[in-house]
C-alpha cells in the first residue's frame, strides 16, 4: 500500500517535470477587456498570453535589429506619447532617413481589428510586422536575416526558450510574441470610457453637445465605441489617386481607388498628424476639410454626397463641440502606462 | 526506498522516451511516398542553366530559375472504395507540403501510418485554403520565412515559377508567375480562387500498401503543360510579371492539367 503511494506520487513528480519544464516562471496572462467593447477578433487559442511571451514581445518592439539598419525599430515610428504613431511626421520615415508613402497608424486595440494597415492588405495581426519590416522604404529587412540576428543572440535564444520553449528561434514564435506585446495596447480609461463606464466621469455640457452631433454626424463610420467600422472609404481627401490608389492596390478594384481604412479616432489629440498622407495637421483642419473640403471623385463615399453636395453640414460652434468631445477620448494612463514603455 | 523510488523514476523516463522515438521515425505503420517529378517535355527540368535550353508553345526559348509549389488535403483511395486523408495540423505543422525544385529532399512526400490495402488514385490541392490563412503565424512549410508569403496582402503563393526568355520585356528578360489568390469576393471580380483540387487515377495500376512494404507514386509535373493548357497558351513576350490572383486566374487553369502519375513503384 505505501510502495503505491510512492509509486503514484513519483509518477505524478515525473510527469509534472515534463510538463512544466518551460513554464515554471512564466505565467499565464489574462487580459482584462473594456465592458463597453465588442467581443475581441484575435484568436488567443493559437497564441495565448504569458508574462514572458508579452515581455518579449516588447522587447522585439522596441530592438532595431528588425531593420537593415539596426536603428529603426517597431518603436521608431509608434511612439506611445503619440499613441503610438509618428507625431510630426507626415509619412513614415525608413532607414537611411528614406520616406514612406502614408502616415504611420496609431497602434492600439489591435485585437479588435479584423483587418491592418490603410490599404487593409493584411488579415491576422500576427502577419502586420512583416509588412513595415520588408518595405524598403521602412525597415528594409527580411524575415530570414532578422531571425539569422536573433538565433545569434543569446539573450533572445534564453527569452525565446522560456516564452515558448524551443531552440531555435523561427518566424512562428518571433511573430506570436510581437502580437502578444500589441494584444496587449488596449487603449479604453478615457474619460469618455469611464463616463459610459458609468465609473464616475461626468462630460461638461459641450462635450455632450459634441457627442450628441458626433453620433449624428460622424458615427456611421467612426462607430462603436473602438471608433471605426472597419471599412474602407473613400473620404474626398484628393480626387488625385496617381500615387496612392489606396484599397484598389490590394483588391485591384477600381472601384476601391482612392479608399482607405476607416481609422480609430482613440486618443486622436495626440495622433496628428491626420489622413493617410498626413496632410492634416489639427482636429480643425480635419473638421474643415469634412465641412468644406471633400473633393468629388468617382468612389467618394456616398455618405459624404448628400443632394450633390459634397461634406458634411457643420456649424463652427458644431465643429468646436465635436472637437471638445473628441479630446474625451484621450487615455492618458494608456498614454503614460509602463508596461508599455521603452525605458 | 530511495532506491526504488529513482529505479521507477528512470523507468518511467526511459519507457516515455521510446515511445516517442517509436512516433517519430514511423516504424509502427506502413507508408506509401508520393514523389513529385519536374519535367519540360520530354527533358528532365534542370534549374539556372546558362543558355535557354527550352521551348514553349509559341517558339520561345526560356530557362527556368525557381519552382516551387505547396501540396496539401492529400487523399488516398483504396480499391474498396474507402479514403485514407493525411492528417492536417492547425499549425501548419502537418499536412502541407511545399516541394522545391531546388531541394532534391522535397521531392518526395512520405505518408507514415496509413491503413494497409491497394489504393488506386490520389487527391490532392496545390494551394493554402483560408482555413489555414486566417490562424496567423503558421510553422513548417507554411513559415512565412520560406519566401511565399504575401507580406502586403495576406496569403500564400501556391506556386511559383521563374525564369528568363529572350523575347522577354521585363527587366533581365525575366519571366515570373506567383499563383496565388485564396478567397473570392461577388462583389469583386478581382478576387480570384485560384485554389485546385483534383484527383489522379493510377490508371489500372495500385500501390500495395502492407508491412515492409513502401510503394511509390511518381508524379511528373510537366512546365509545358503549366505554360500551355486548357486555361492559357502562355506566352512570354507579354504580361510576363504576374503577382496578383487576377493576373494568374489563366494559368491556374493549366496547374491540374500539368500533373500525371506516369507509374508506380509496388516497393
Amino acid at each position: 500500500m505505501r510502495l503505491k503511494v510512492i509509486l503514484s506520487g513519483s509518477v505524478l513528480g515525473v510527469i509534472a517535470l515534463m510538463a512544466f519544464d518551460f513554464h515554471v516562471f512564466n505565467r499565464p496572462v489574462e487580459l482584462k477587456l473594456p465592458s463597453n467593447f465588442p467581443e475581441p477578433v484575435y484568436d488567443f487559442k493559437t497564441n495565448p498570453l504569458t508574462e514572458a511571451g508579452i515581455q518579449l514581445g516588447k522587447e522585439l518592439f522596441y530592438d532595431g535589429k528588425l531593420s537593415r539598419t539596426g536603428v529603426v525599430s517597431c518603436g521608431f515610428c509608434h511612439q506611445q506619447p503619440s499613441a503610438f504613431t509618428h507625431h510630426g511626421h507626415e509619412v513614415s520615415h525608413g532607414v537611411d532617413d528614406r520616406l514612406g508613402k502614408r502616415n504611420s497608424l496609431p497602434i492600439s486595440n489591435l485585437i479588435w481589428m479584423k483587418t491592418f494597415f490603410w490599404d487593409g492588405g493584411v488579415n491576422h495581426l500576427d502577419f502586420v510586422p512583416l509588412n513595415p519590416m520588408e518595405n524598403p522604404l521602412e525597415m528594409d529587412e527580411t524575415l530570414e536575416n532578422v531571425l539569422k540576428k536573433l538565433n545569434e543572440s543569446e539573450h533572445y535564444r534564453a527569452a525565446f526558450r522560456q516564452a515558448f520553449g524551443v531552440d531555435e528561434i523561427k518566424s512562428t514564435e518571433f511573430l506570436k510574441a510581437l502580437s502578444q506585446f500589441t494584444a496587449t495596447l488596449i487603449s479604453a480609461n478615457s474619460r469618455y470610457d469611464k463616463y459610459v463606464r458609468n465609473e464616475g466621469a461626468q462630460l461638461t455640457a459641450q462635450e455632450l453637445n459634441g457627442l450628441a452631433l458626433f453620433k449624428s454626424k460622424c458615427s456611421s463610420c467612426h462607430a462603436t465605441d473602438l471608433f471605426t467600422d472597419g471599412s474602407y472609404r473613400n473620404n474626398g481627401i484628393t480626387s488625385d489617386f496617381r500615387f496612392d490608389k489606396g484599397r484598389e492596390e490590394v483588391t485591384s478594384d477600381v472601384t476601391d481607388r482612392g479608399k482607405f481604412k476607416v481609422p480609430s479616432l482613440r486618443n486622436v489629440e495626440y495622433t496628428d498628424p491626420y489622413m493617410h498622407d498626413g496632410r492634416l495637421t489639427s482636429l480643425e483642419e480635419v473638421l474643415n476639410h469634412y465641412s468644406d473640403g471633400v473633393k468629388i471623385s468617382e468612389t467618394l463615399d456616398p455618405l459624404l454626397l448628400k443632394d450633390g453636395r459634397p461634406g458634411i453640414a457643420l456649424t463652427e460652434s458644431e465643429k468646436a463641440d465635436i472637437i471638445t468631445f473628441l479630446k474625451t477620448l484621450t487615455d492618458k494612463e494608456f498614454l503614460a502606462d509602463k508596461r508599455f514603455s521603452e525605458y | 526506498m530511495k532506491k526504488i523510488f529513482s529505479i521507477l523514476s528512470i523507468a518511467i523516463l526511459v519507457t516515455a522516451f521510446s515511445a516517442c522515438s517509436d512516433d517519430e521515425n514511423g516504424s509502427s505503420g506502413n507508408t506509401l511516398v508520393l514523389e513529385f517529378d519536374n519535367v519540360v517535355g520530354t527533358s528532365n527540368l534542370v534549374l539556372n542553366t546558362s543558355d535557354q535550353p527550352y521551348t514553349n508553345d509559341h517558339e520561345e526559348a526560356f530557362n527556368v530559375t525557381w519552382l516551387t509549389y505547396y501540396v496539401s488535403n492529400i487523399k488516398l483511395k483504396r480499391e474498396d472504395g474507402t479514403v485514407y486523408e493525411d492528417k492536417i495540423k492547425s499549425d501548419g505543422s502537418a499536412g502541407y507540403y511545399l516541394v522545391d525544385e531546388a531541394d532534391a529532399e522535397s521531392h518526395e512526400i512520405t505518408l507514415k501510418n496509413i491503413p494497409a490495402g491497394d489504393y488506386t488514385e490520389v487527391t490532392f490541392t496545390i494551394g493554402v485554403d483560408a482555413n489555414q490563412v486566417d490562424q496567423g503565424a503558421q510553422t513548417g512549410p507554411l513559415d512565412p520565412a520560406n519566401g511565399l508569403f504575401w507580406s502586403w496582402n495576406s496569403g500564400y503563393i501556391f506556386m511559383a515559377i521563374e525564369g528568363t526568355s529572350p523575347v522577354c520585356t521585363e527587366e533581365g528578360n525575366a519571366f515570373a508567375y506567383h499563383v496565388g489568390g485564396y478567397k473570392e469576393d461577388p462583389e469583386n471580380e478581382n478576387l480570384i480562387n485560384n485554389i485546385k483540387t483534383f484527383t489522379l487515377s493510377f490508371k489500372g495500376d495500385t500501390a500495395p500498401v502492407k508491412a515492409d512494404h513502401q510503394p511509390q507514386v511518381h508524379i511528373i509535373f510537366d512546365v509545358l503543360k503549366f505554360f500551355k493548357g486548357t486555361g492559357a497558351n502562355i506566352s512570354f513576350a507579354s504580361n510576363a510579371a504576374r503577382h496578383t490572383p487576377k493576373a494568374c486566374e489563366d494559368i491556374a487553369g493549366n496547374i491540374e492539367g500539368a500533373f500525371v502519375v506516369d507509374h508506380i513503384h509496388a516497393d
